[in-house]
């Protein structure tokens, strides 16, 4: 995650104001009802009938369309932008550039990064030169062909292994190294000196790019001085502060609405250049203007998982100890600073226990878009070095890559200065891991075929990760409202970023008031309706409002049983609520139905609060996980068949086991896409532009890529301290160490070792002649 | 977004012949996968669109009288896939059209339309002023070149993208043509157009000529055929590499083959070398051997692609070894 991301999710010594009333956190759960259920998601009927409005869907009347004009070059300054006739095409209402007073705002891509909004310096290809709005789209999309722009095209660098070298182009002017971080612990010379074996190499992964269904836009409407903005956003309220800022408006004349998205994946935790120049051309023409990316604009300016170079030594004695570690890596977040590097060595400095650690990354600066977070940031690319090397290093002393996994699990948080975890499953993520895939009959088998001879080989491999957060925390606050009826209304400002964020929620609220989730109304995601909520990602969401969700419904139950208990003339202690009727636990014919509590008759409601209380002091709250499979390979033309796929995850108590699954399965799928299919493709060398700016030469994984046997084997160990829920983060863990465990069945397969992504039948041909070359 | 071209779905083939040949810049539309996504991108633009969807006639699959197969250039690739008399005596084309690229696809693109298809070159698709879209240079050459060709390359680089055509060649195919001169027929290894001869053409049809049927001949007794792709993934993409194979068997021994690459050249690639490595010998593994080394004597890999020579080697013995399996 980029560094400016960091203080969106994680605001450090706040106070925070507990649930008030209720003056404590609730004790963990025992016994459930509903959680760890498979429920049903609450709004799939919305969702698949396409009654649920996403922001791609609002049609306001008199409503415009925009669209951006976008640099084709890699680096170009602008000379001039000639408008003169796209303005006078038919249904154009509004053009902008840089000329025009209207648009004279400042954008800021990071601390000290700032320029125009429409930059006469476009330093990478799909940056915004103009833009117009129209009545039809396709008026607005034949206008951006008649703008004529007089670029000057400057030499550019595309390739973060290039742009150090003397002679590199210069993304700015001070040079192209963003900033070099290290970090180190214990002494890696003498770590080394007692390795009896020592093993280095040299990795990468390609670039991956954000292609989520929905495209990247908003609709923005004007009232006056008030702004309303429907955006495709993974938080409401980290679009209205940036939008308030860049616009200079007060937070209270910015509302941002984002019931629906259509997937994030990182990209839309912020606005975009796309979100001020709806808000600009509404502003111009006094009407609602939509403007929505093409998806090969997508694919340019609106983030990527950064490239990283990484070069691993690992050093291990006999028995499986690891004495050392060093990591030195390059990686680039594009033309801007964007957290190429971020956490980028966060495995080696965690993973495994290791007393001598030393990591260094540069990130640096290219022509390129900057990147935006991706799920995991860091973590996929460090855990394709860490955990092969991991694996060579197994081979080298005769050990089974599990044992020596097991070997070097931590019971603390070494990148932390040793501070506890709260839980750690990472031994049992592993150990359970393993005997449900059938490891290691699997391994043995498969080596036997192998043996056999022929050209189809079997592998089996694994790789396992801690994720960096995970364990949410303040600030969040909830309310909810209890009707007289006992159905309920959730108010919480939480985007559902499609992992089932509304159905883990009602069926929090559900499991405490004993009603049933349908019951439940909820509302979320509007800055103008509902309260506070940092965006959705981070794999922090659940353990973040869930635990809120549940503080505000026990504060509710707490007021309802004191108006019951007036009614019954018994103490609140001895009362029980099931969601129909109050009833005391010593006498069970004194009780009263909901809709015959006095007090809740007169008022009509109940309201409870819930602030998000604070994480456990001097204790790390992390998710873990170990992935496994088996491919079969065929030596003679490259393929890789996906056999089988297992994910153990250790995210504290499982809420909703079918959206739990859900996303170990989209995990793993996405991890499959960075091992195997995917990449970006610049035109090196020639034009510096993107090649593969659509869905057939950019490839994602299809149905087929995916291997029918996938399992997901939740390790549910209760963590009361990491909040009241007992939760913790799932969304990113499940995606990190799958490319590294195909490349490790691989290598079991073929042994052959192949160091870069994606292993797609040209990379893995190529790696397959190659040995062979050098074995005659 | 879209050229201004105009509209026409003529009734009859005689018509569509006419509006065809009346404007230089018309396109056909057939089953419209790919065109209007051409002109979208503005790969190519058209001053007129005639749609032969209306013709009905095109769809038929009819065995003919000299126990041939007579398939209709409206025939959907989903059709050919789902025959069953095709699956039984022409393995080979059945199975291409299951490559080719995604059932939703398969159920609406045509067999005419297939064997016409226009590049997938990322820079042929890209903003790039290529030389096939009547630029100076391929930007393939030396550029990011890894799914470009190593056989019949010269001044473009493309690789073919038909899936059907290697099949349908491997079978000795022949074409029906409609045009204005009336009906012809050639042989379908006349279709296409190598980039020596010229590179911004990629059909021999005159102007206002129509496919309007492809012929097979009656499959020879012994004739065993397959087609097998390689792609970077499993659904939704064009050959890395591919073979189609039709031999002719006699008691173990090749009488004669045929050999077509996908993936490999700008055109549909028979491979005369390997099928002469296999003339008149028993099919085993030195011979599978022998024709896969053939097959790649005259393979010049561009700087990002020389994993395809033992790719396709590989690929072809493994296709031939099969045979023996059967």
């Amino acid at each position: 995650m980029a560094d400016n991301q960091k203080d969106l999710y994680y605001i450090k010594d706040l106070p925070v104001p507990e649930t008030p009333a209720a003056g404590k956190e609730p004790e963990p759960w025992d016994k459930t009802n509903i959680i760890g259920k498979r429920i049903p998601r609450v709004d799939g009927y919305e969702r698949v009938s396409g009654t649920a409005v996403y922001p791609a869907d609002i049609n306001l009347p008199r409503m415009l369309y925009g669209a951006i004009l976008r640099c084709p070059h890699p680096n170009a300054r602008i000379r001039k932008v000639d408008i003169s006739v796209a303005e006078k095409m038919p249904g154009i209402r509004s053009v902008l550039t840089n000329d025009n007073p209207a648009a004279k705002v400042k954008w800021q891509w990071a601390k000290g990064h700032e320029g125009p909004l429409f930059d006469p310096h476009c330093r990478f290809e799909g940056e915004a030169v103009a833009a117009v709005a129209a009545d039809t789209p396709q008026q607005a999309r034949d206008a951006l062909h008649a703008i004529l722009v007089d670029y000057e095209v400057l030499p550019f660098v595309i390739d973060e292994r290039q742009a150090l070298k003397s002679g590199a182009a210069k993304v700015h002017p001070d040079g192209n190294q963003v900033k070099k971080d290290s970090y180190s612990r214990g002494d890696v010379a003498s770590g080394f000196a007692a390795a009896s074996v020592i093993r280095e190499h040299e990795f990468r992964t390609e670039a991956e790019l954000h292609t989520p269904m929905e495209l990247h836009g908003c609709v923005a409407n004007w009232d006056g001085g008030s702004l309303t903005i429907w955006e495709s956003s993974q938080g409401v309220y980290a679009v209205q502060s940036k939008v308030a800022a860049t616009l200079g408006l007060p937070l209270s004349r910015v509302r941002v609405v984002g019931h629906y998205l259509g997937g994030g994946f990182g990209s839309k935790l912020q606005p975009g250049k796309y979100t001020i120049i709806a808000a600009l051309l509404a502003r111009q023409t006094a009407r609602p203007v939509k403007l929505f990316l093409s998806r090969e604009e997508t694919f340019l300016c609106v983030g990527n998982r950064p490239p990283a170079n990484m070069k691993i030594k690992a050093g291990v004695k006999q028995d499986g100890t690891l004495t050392a570690l060093e990591f030195i890596a390059t990686a680039t977040g594009g033309a801007y600073p964007a957290g190429g590097t971020s956490i980028l060595d966060w495995l080696v400095r965690d993973l495994y226990t290791c007393p001598n650690v030393r990591c260094e990354t540069t990130d640096i600066f290219i022509n390129g878009g900057p990147a935006r977070p991706f799920r995991a940031p860091g973590h996929p690319q460090c855990s394709w070095a860490l955990e092969q090397i991991m694996d060579e290093l197994a081979e080298a002393i005769g050990m089974d890559p599990v044992e020596l996994r097991l070997r070097n699990v931590p019971r603390v948080s070494q990148g932390r200065g040793g501070i506890p975890y709260t839980t750690t499953g990472l031994e049992e993520c592993i150990r359970q891991g393993a005997e449900a895939f059938n490891w290691a009959e699997a391994r043995q088998a498969a080596s036997r075929m192998n043996q056999a001879g022929g050209h189809l080989k079997r592998g089996v491999g694994m790789g396992s990760c801690v994720w960096f957060v995970g364990g949410g925390g303040p600030p969040s606050t909830v309310i909810v409202k209890l009707f007289a009826d006992g159905s309920v209304n959730l108010n919480m400002g939480a985007s559902d970023i499609g992992t089932g964020t509304k159905t883990v929620m009602a069926m929090i609220v559900a499991e405490e008031l004993g009603i049933k989730p349908e019951l439940i109304q909820i509302e979320n995601a509007d800055t103008g309706t509902t309260q506070y909520a940092t965006p959705s990602g981070g794999s922090k969401t659940v353990p973040t409002e869930a635990p809120t969700v549940r503080s505000a419904t026990v504060e509710v139950k707490r007021q309802l049983l004191k108006m019951a208990a007036e009614d019954l003339n018994e103490p609140v202690d001895a009362l029980r609520f099931d969601g129909e009727i109050v009833v005391s636990t010593r006498d069970s014919s004194k009780q009263v139905k909901i809709t015959d509590i006095k007090q809740l008759n007169k008022r009509g409601v109940v309201i409870g609060i819930g602030y998000r209380g604070p994480n456990p002091e001097g204790k790390s709250v992390n998710p873990f996980a170990a992935q496994f499979c088996e491919v079969e390979v065929n030596t003679r033309t490259g393929e890789i068949r996906l056999l089988r796929f297992l994910g153990s995850n250790e995210s504290g108590r499982v809420i909703n086991r079918l959206t739990y699954d859900n996303q170990v399965f989209g995990g793993i799928t996405m991890g499959i896409g960075m091992g195997m299919t995917e990449f970006r493709q610049f035109d090196a060398g020639q034009t510096g532009k993107l090649v593969n700016k659509n869905w057939h030469d950019y490839k994602l994984p299809t149905a087929l890529d995916v291997p029918l046997q996938m399992t997901s084997l939740p390790i549910d160990l209760p963590d009361p301290e990491a909040n009241n829920s007992g939760a913790k983060g799932l969304g990113e863990p499940v995606t990190i160490p799958t490319a590294a465990a195909i490349a490790n069945a691989v290598c079991h397969a073929t042994g052959v070792r192949i160091t870069s992504t994606p292993l797609n039948p040209l990379q893995v041909m190529s790696s397959l002649a190659n040995s062979r070359r050098k074995e005659d | 977004m879209l050229p201004g071209f105009s509209y026409t779905r003529p009734e009859t083939l005689k018509k569509a012949v006419e509006e065809l040949k009346a404007a230089e810049d018309a396109y056909l539309h057939a089953g419209g996968t790919d065109l209007l996504g051409c002109l979208h991108d503005g790969v190519f633009p058209a001053g007129k669109v005639v749609s032969i969807s209306a013709l009905k006639g095109l769809q038929e699959v009819r065995k003919l009288s000299d126990g041939g197969l007579l398939i209709g250039a409206l025939t959907t690739i989903r059709t050919l896939e789902t025959d069953a008399d095709i699956g039984a005596r022409y393995p080979v084309l059945s199975q291409a059209a299951a490559e080719v690229a995604s059932p939703q696809l398969r159920e609406q693109g045509t067999l005419g339309g297939n064997l016409c298809q226009k590049p997938r070159c990322w820079y042929y698709r890209g903003e790039f002023d290529c030389l096939r879209k009547g630029g100076k240079e391929c930007f393939a050459f030396n550029g990011q070149n890894q799914f470009h060709c190593i056989l019949g390359g010269s001044a473009c680089y493309i690789v073919h993208p038909s899936d059907t055509a290697p099949a349908l060649l491997a079978l000795d195919a022949s074409l029906q043509v409609s045009g204005p001169q009336g009906e012809r027929s050639l042989p379908l290894s006349e279709l296409h157009v190598a980039p020596n001869d010229d590179p911004r053409r990629e059909i021999y049809l005159e102007a206002g000529e129509i496919i309007t049927a492809i012929k097979l001949p009656k499959p020879a007794a012994g004739l065993k055929s397959s087609y097998r792709k390689i792609r970077a993934r499993q659904s939704w993409d064009f050959a890395v590499a591919g073979v189609a194979l039709a031999l002719v068997m006699d008691n173990g021994t090749v009488k004669d083959s045929r050999v077509v690459l996908s993936g490999a050249a700008p055109i549909p690639w028979r491979s005369q070398k390997a099928e002469q490595a296999l003339q008149g010998k028993p099919l085993n593994a030195e011979a599978a051997g022998l024709a896969a080394m053939e097959a790649m004597a005259d393979a010049r890999p561009l700087e990002h692609n020389a994993y395809k020579v033992p790719m396709f080697k590989g690929l072809i013995k493994e296709e031939l070894l099969k045979f023996i399996a059967d």
